[in-house]
C-alpha cells in the first residue's frame, strides 16, 4: 500500500531530529532511506511504524491518516536491527506470534508458518530456539515473522548490518527477490550505499533530518541534486574543484576547460567521478598536476593528484606505474562534469 | 663478599619479592576473605555442631559440656520440645489425610516426571531431600492448623517466609509495573517507595505496635466506630502473625520493587516494540515479553529474600515477643529464647535445624526455579 | 482493524490509549490511585513516628492526635531528653562508626576476592581442604572434650597440615575450582546468625574483646562478605577483558589493575552494594545484642531496649527511629542514581 509522509517534524526536547520530511512511497515500491549515522533515518522509520510520536506533520498509509494510530492498528511489519526475536519461543512460535495474538485458528497458523518458513528456507529449524541459530538464520526468522502478516508495508532498520560481508551479499539478493515476489511496499533503512543502490527502486537520501534527494539509484548516481549527495554517493567519492564559470567555461588554478553548460557564475564547484577521468601525459588533458599517491586496488589503480589547491583521484589501469611527484595530466569528457553552486550547493547543469 | 655483590643480592631479593607478589596475587586477594569466612562462619559452624550435640551446664564460675549425641535434636523432633519446634500435633482426620494424599501425589508426580525426563542420580537424591522436607512440613501443618493443634516455630517461620516473600514479590512487581508506565513524578515515587528498607526492623516493629494500638493509635477512632476497640490483635495467633507479616512486608517490598523496576525498565526494547507491532495487547506483552525477560532477575531477588527471610527475629521479638503463646515465635527467636534459658545445646540444635531447613529451601529454589528461569540465556 | 482514534468504541477508548505516549483514562486513574495508596502506606507510618516524636506523654495517652498545632502543641521534650540527657549519642556514634567501617572493609575484601575469582584460575586440592576441615574439627574436639590447651592443639594441627601438604595431598588429582570457591563463599550467607553467634561470642570472650567496636566490625565484615562477593562478581565479569589485559601489558600488577582499572569501572555496582550492606549493618540487631553491652552498643539494640516495664514510651522511641532513618536517607540520596542500575547488574546473573 502507498505510504506518505507529510511535512514530518520530530524533536527530542530541543533537538530537531527530523525537519520537514515529505515522502511518498508507491504501492509495491522498494524505497531505501539512506544517510549517515545520526541523520534521523531510524527516527523517521519509527514514526511510520508508530513507535515514535510525530511532533508535527501527518503519516498516511494507503488513504488512511495514521498519525495518531497505535502501532498495532497500522498494519505494518518491522524487521529490527537486533531482530528482536523472542528468546523463550521456538522459531515456530516466533514466526507465528503475530497470528497467535490475533487468535487465528491453530490449523491456519500451522499452514501459514510452514509456507513462510519454506520461502525463507527455515522449514527444518522450526523447533529450535533463537540462541541455537546462526546470525543469518535469525535474520530470516525476523523476516518470516514480518512476512507472515502480509502487512500493508514492510519496515526494515538496517536488517543486514549484523551479518558478515558474505552473508550480507547473499541476503541482499534474497531480500530483493522476496520483495519483488510479494510485491509489498518496503521502506528500508541503511547507511550502506551499496545496499541502497542494489536494492532500491528509489533512494531517499537524508542528512541532518532533511531530505536531500529522492530518485532512482541511477539518477542519484548520475545526476546528484547537490554537493552533499554528490559527495556521499560513490566510492571513492567524487572529486571537487572550486572555481568559476564564464559562459560555460570553467577556470580554476591549473585547470581550464569547457563544459556543456552555458552559464556564467563567479563561484562554482565542478565535480568529476574518479572513474570518469583518465590519466594522460602532462598538459595533454584538461587538468595538469603532480602525482600525490598511487594505490593498487587489484583490477585498477587509484591515482591521486594535486591540481592547483585541489586533490583529484582518478582510476587508472592496473599496470599504471609512475613515481609519486611526477607531473601528470587528467582528462575526462565534458559530459562527465557535474556543476554545483558553491553557496547553495545546488546542481546547476 | 664485596659491597656491590651484596647490593646485587639485595636487589635480586627485592625483585623476587615483587615477582612473588605478582605470581601469588590471586591467592593474596582471596586470602583475607577466606580467613574471615573461616573465622566467622566455618569455625562457629563446627563449634555449634559440637554444642548442639552436648549438654551445657553452669558449674561454679565455669561451664561444663557433656556430649549427649543427638539427644537435643530428638527432643525437638519427637521429644519433650516437639510442641515448641513442630507444634502440638493432633491426629489427622479423614479430610486431613485426603489433603496430605493429594499433596503426596503431586510430589510423586513431580519426581516421576523427573525420573522419566532427565534422570540423574544426584538430581534424584536432591529432589528426594526437597520432597521429604516439603512433605514433613505439610504434614506438620495439617496436623496442627487443620486439627486445631498449635503450630510450632518451624511452621511459623515457614509461614513468614512463604507468605511474606510471595506478598513482597507480588507487591514489588505490581508497583514496579505501575512505575514503569508513562506517568509523572516517577522518580518521586521511586524514592518514596525505597524508604521503608532503611528503617531498622526493630523500629518498624515498634512503629507498627504504635499504629496498631487500638486505644491510642491513629486508627483508634476507626476501631471505636466499628466497635472492636476492646479487641487486641496481639491476643489471637493468626492476627498476631499477620501483624508480623505486615511489618515484614512493609519493610521488604521496597527491595523487590527497586530491583524489579530496574528489570522492567531494562527489558529488551526492540522485543517490546516488535510485539507491539505484531499486535499484542498489554496483557499479552506482559506475558510474552516482560515476564520472561524479568523472570531470571525476579527469581534471583526472591532467592536473596528467601535467604534473609528465614533469619527473621527482630519483628516478632519486638512486636509480640513471640506471643500469644508461641504463635509468632520464629526459629531464630526460639533459639534465642533457649539460649536465654541457658539451654545452649537446645539453642544450637534449633539453629542447626533452621540451617538445614533454610539451606534445603534455598538450594531447592535455586536448582528448580532460578536455573529454570535462566534456561534461555 | 481500521479504527480512527475518534470513532473507537467507548470501551476501547476507556481502556486503550489514543496515542503512543499517553495512557487511557481508566488505566491512568487506576495507576495513580494505586501509587498514591502505596505512597500513603509508606509515608503515613513515618509521619506518625515523626509526629509522635513531637509529643509528650499526655498527648499520646489522651490521643490520638494527628496534626501538630491543630490537634496538639508540638514540643521538643522528647528530643531534648533523648539527645541531651539520655546517652543516645554513644550508641549513635558507635552505629555510624561500626557500620561504615565494616561496610567498607567488607566491600574491599569481598571485591578483592570476587575479582580474583572472576579473573584468576584457582586449583585447590580437595584433599587439602578435607585435611584442613578434619584438623579443625580435631582441634575443637581436643580442646572442648579433652581440655587440651588450645595453643598446643593449634600448633600440632598446623604442623600436621604442613606435613600433609608436602606429602600425600600432592598425589590426589581432585581439586576445587573458582566456581566451587565462589559457591562456598556465597553459601555462607544462608547460615542464620543465631548459629554462629554463640561461638563468636565465646571466641571474643576468650580474646577479651566482648563489647568492643572491633568485635562488631569484624563480625559484620564476615557476615556481609558473602553478599559482597555475590553482587560484585557479575560487575567484574562484565568488564571487557581487553581493558585489564592492556593495563597488564603496560606493566601494571594485578593489584594495580584492580585498584586503577577494575574498581573505577564498577563504581555503580559498588555503590549499590555499599548501600545494601550499609543498610543491613546499620539495622542489624541480633549480633549486636549478643556482642555488645554498654560500651559498643548500637542503635537497634538501644531502640529494642526502650521496652521498659511501663511499656514503650512512644515519644522517646520515635525520636530514636527518626534519627536512625535520617543518615541512611541522606546517603541513599547521594547514591540513588547508582543503586537501581547496580542492583540490576548484580541480580541479572545472580
Ligand atoms: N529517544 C531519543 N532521545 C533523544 N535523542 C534521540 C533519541 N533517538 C534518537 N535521537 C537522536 O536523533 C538523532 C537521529 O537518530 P537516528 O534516527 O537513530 O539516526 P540514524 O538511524 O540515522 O543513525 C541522533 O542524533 C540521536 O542522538
Ligand atoms: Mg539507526
Amino acid at each position: 500500500m502507498r505510504v506518505r509522509l507529510d511535512n514530518i517534524h520530530k524533536a527530542f526536547g530541543h533537538v530537531q531530529v527530523v525537519k520537514g520530511l515529505d515522502l511518498e512511497v508507491a504501492d509495491g515500491e522498494f524505497l531505501v532511506l539512506l544517510g549517515a549515522s545520526g541523520s534521523g533515518k531510524t527516527t523517521a522509520l519509527r514514526m511510520i511504524a508508530g513507535l515514535e510520536s510525530v511532533t508535527s506533520g501527518r503519516v498516511l498509509i494507503g488513504d488512511r491518516d495514521v498519525t495518531d494510530v497505535l502501532p498495532k492498528y497500522r498494519d505494518v511489519a518491522m524487521v529490527f536491527q537486533s531482530y528482536a526475536l523472542y528468546p523463550h519461543m521456538t522459531v515456530f512460535a516466533n514466526i507465528a506470534y503475530p497470528l497467535t495474538v490475533r487468535k487465528t485458528p491453530k490449523a491456519e497458523i500451522e499452514a501459514q508458518v510452514k509456507e513462510v518458513a519454506r520461502q525463507v528456507q527455515l522449514d527444518t529449524l522450526l523447533d529450535r530456539f533463537p540462541k541455537q541459530l546462526s546470525g543469518g538464520q535469525r535474520q530470516r526468522v525476523a523476516l518470516a515473522r514480518a512476512m507472515i502478516r502480509r502487512p500493508a508495508a514492510f519496515l526494515m532498520d538496517e536488517p543486514l548490518s549484523n551479518l558478515d560481508a558474505k552473508l550480507r551479499g547473499y541476503m541482499r539478493a534474497e531480500l530483493k527477490h522476496m520483495q519483488h515476489q510479494l510485491g509489498i511496499t518496503t521502506i528500508y533503512v541503511t547507511h550502506d550505499q551499496i545496499e541502497a543502490m542494489t536494492l532500491a527502486h528509489r533512494v531517499a537520501l537524508l542528512e541532518k533530518g532533511v531530505l536531500q534527494q529522492l530518485d532512482t539509484p541511477a539518477n542519484i548516481y548520475n545526476r546528484p541534486a547537490n554537493l552533499f549527495v554528490a559527495g556521499f554517493i560513490g566510492s571513492p567519492p567524487m572529486n571537487f574543484i572550486d572555481g568559476s564559470l564564464s559562459a560555460g567555461r570553467f577556470t580554476a588554478p591549473d585547470s581550464d576547460f569547457g563544459t556543456l553548460s552555458t552559464i556564467t557564475r563567479a563561484s562554482v564547484v565542478a565535480g568529476v567521478r574518479p572513474e570518469d577521468g583518465r590519466v594522460t601525459e602532462p598538459h595533454a588533458g584538461k587538468l595538469t598536476g603532480t602525482i600525490y599517491a598511487t594505490e593498487l586496488m587489484g583490477d585498477h589503480t587509484l591515482v591521486t593528484c594535486r591540481i592547483g589547491g585541489a586533490t583529484v583521484t582518478v582510476k587508472a589501469d592496473k599496470a599504471f606505474n609512475r613515481q609519486d611527484g611526477a607531473a601528470i595530466g587528467v582528462d575526462f569528457a565534458e559530459s562527465a562534469v557535474h556543476l554545483f553552486d558553491k553557496a547553495t550547493g545546488e546542481r546547476i547543469n | 663478599m664485596s659491597a656491590s655483590a651484596a647490593n646485587a643480592a639485595a636487589a635480586s631479593v627485592r625483585e623476587t619479592r615483587g615477582e612473588w607478589m605478582d605470581r601469588n596475587s590471586g591467592r593474596i586477594m582471596v586470602l583475607p576473605a577466606v580467613i574471615i569466612l573461616l573465622a566467622f562462619a566455618i569455625f562457629p559452624l563446627i563449634i555449634s555442631t559440637y554444642l548442639s550435640l552436648s549438654r551445657f551446664a553452669l558449674a561454679g564460675g565455669s561451664f561444663k559440656l557433656t556430649f549427649i549425641g543427638l539427644y537435643n535434636f530428638r527432643r525437638l523432633l519427637v521429644g519433650a520440645q516437639q510442641y515448641h519446634f513442630l507444634g502440638t500435633l493432633k491426629p489427622l482426620d479423614t479430610a486431613g489425610w485426603i489433603a496430605f494424599a493429594v499433596f503426596l501425589a503431586l510430589v510423586l508426580y513431580w519426581l516421576f516426571r523427573f525420573v522419566v525426563r532427565e534422570f540423574s542420580v544426584f538430581g534424584l537424591l536432591g529432589r528426594l531431600i526437597s520432597a521429604s522436607l516439603a512433605c514433613g512440613v505439610v504434614l506438620a501443618a495439617l496436623a496442627t492448623t487443620v486439627t486445631g493443634g498449635y503450630e510450632g516455630t518451624l511452621l511459623t517461620t515457614c509461614f513468614y517466609v512463604l507468605f511474606g516473600v510471595t506478598l513482597q514479590f507480588a507487591l514489588g512487581l505490581g508497583l514496579a509495573l505501575l512505575c514503569a508506565q508513562p506517568i509523572r513524578a516517577r522518580n518521586w515515587f521511586r524514592v518514596v517507595f525505597f524508604v521503608p528498607l532503611m528503617v531498622t526492623p526493630v523500629g518498624v516493629a515498634y512503629m507498627f505496635r504504635m499504629l496498631a494500638d487500638m486505644q491510642k493509635g491513629p486508627f483508634a477512632p476507626l476501631s471505636h466506630a466499628l466497635g472492636f476497640s476492646e479487641w487486641s490483635w496481639a491476643t489471637q495467633a493468626w492476627s498476631a502473625r499477620l501483624m508480623v507479616l505486615i511489618g515484614d512486608t512493609w519493610q521488604w517490598t521496597p527491595f523487590m520493587f527497586i530491583v524489579l523496576l530496574a528489570a522492567v525498565e531494562n527489558q529488551p526494547r526492540e522485543q517490546l516494540e516488535a510485539a507491539r507491532m505484531d499486535g499484542a495487547g498489554a496483557w499479552q506483552i506482559f506475558r510474552d515479553i516482560t515476564w520472561p525477560s524479568i523472570a531470571p532477575i525476579g527469581a534471583t531477588v526472591v532467592l536473596i529474600r528467601l535467604i534473609e527471610a528465614f533469619k527473621i527475629i527482630d519483628m516478632p521479638n519486638v512486636l509480640t515477643a513471640g506471643g500469644p503463646g508461641l504463635a509468632t515465635e520464629s526459629l531464630t527467636l526460639h533459639s534465642f529464647i533457649a539460649w536465654r534459658t541457658q539451654d545452649l545445646g537446645g539453642s544450637a540444635a534449633v539453629g542447626y535445624l533452621l540451617l538445614f531447613v533454610s539451606t534445603i529451601c534455598c538450594v531447592s529454589f535455586f536448582n528448580y526455579v532460578v536455573r529454570w528461569t535462566r534456561r534461555y540465556q | 482493524m481500521s479504527h480512527s482514534p475518534d470513532t473507537r468504541p467507548l470501551l476501547t477508548r476507556l481502556f486503550e490509549p489514543a496515542r503512543l505516549d499517553s495512557m487511557a483514562p481508566i488505566p491512568k486513574i487506576a495507576t495513580y490511585a494505586a501509587l498514591f495508596f502505596w505512597t500513603l502506606v509508606v509515608v503515613f507510618p513515618l509521619y506518625w513516628v515523626l509526629v509522635t516524636s513531637l509529643k509528650v506523654e499526655v498527648d499520646v495517652d489522651s490521643g490520638p492526635f494527628y496534626v501538630p498545632f491543630l490537634d496538639f502543641m508540638p514540643k521538643l521534650d522528647a528530643w531534648d531528653f533523648m539527645l541531651l540527657q539520655n546517652n543516645t549519642l554513644g550508641p549513635y556514634l558507635n552505629s555510624i562508626f561500626v557500620s561504615l567501617t565494616s561496610t567498607l572493609l567488607a566491600l574491599l575484601i569481598g571485591a578483592l576476592a570476587s575479582y580474583a575469582l572472576v579473573r584468576i584460575r584457582f586449583q585447590v586440592k580437595l584433599a587439602a581442604v578435607l585435611t584442613f576441615v578434619l584438623l579443625v574439627v580435631g582441634v575443637i574436639v581436643a580442646v572442648a572434650a579433652f581440655d587440651a590447651p588450645w595453643q598446643l592443639a593449634v600448633a600440632v594441627a598446623a604442623a600436621l597440615f604442613a606435613l600433609a601438604l608436602s606429602t600425600f595431598v600432592k598425589r590426589f588429582r581432585a581439586a576445587v575450582g573458582n566456581n566451587d570457591i565462589e559457591f562456598w563463599m556465597i553459601s555462607n550467607r544462608i547460615m542464620p546468625p543465631i548459629v554462629a553467634v554463640l561461638p563468636i561470642y565465646v571466641m571474643f570472650q576468650h580474646l577479651h574483646m566482648l563489647d568492643t567496636q572491633f568485635a562488631l566490625i569484624a563480625t559484620y565484615t564476615g557476615v556481609n562478605l558473602p553478599i559482597v562477593v555475590w553482587l560484585t562478581r557479575d560487575f567484574f565479569a562484565g568488564i571487557p577483558l581487553d581493558l585489564e589485559e592492556s593495563a597488564e601489558i603496560d606493566g601494571a600488577s594485578k593489584f594495580r589493575v584492580f585498584f586503577t582499572i577494575a574498581l573505577p569501572l564498577v563504581r555503580s555496582g559498588l555503590a549499590a552494594t555499599f548501600m545494601l550492606v550499609l543498610i543491613l549493618t546499620w539495622n542489624e540487631f541480633l549480633l549486636a545484642l549478643f556482642l555488645t553491652n554498654a560500651n559498643a552498643q548500637t542503635m537497634p539494640v538501644l531502640v529494642a531496649a526502650q521496652n521498659t516495664t511501663r511499656g514503650p514510651q512512644w515519644w522517646y522511641m520515635s525520636v530514636l527511629i527518626v534519627i536512625m532513618i535520617a543518615p541512611v536517607i541522606v546517603i541513599a540520596g547521594f547514591l540513588q542514581k547508582h543503586i537501581a542500575r547496580g542492583l540490576l547488574v548484580g541480580a541479572v546473573k545472580g
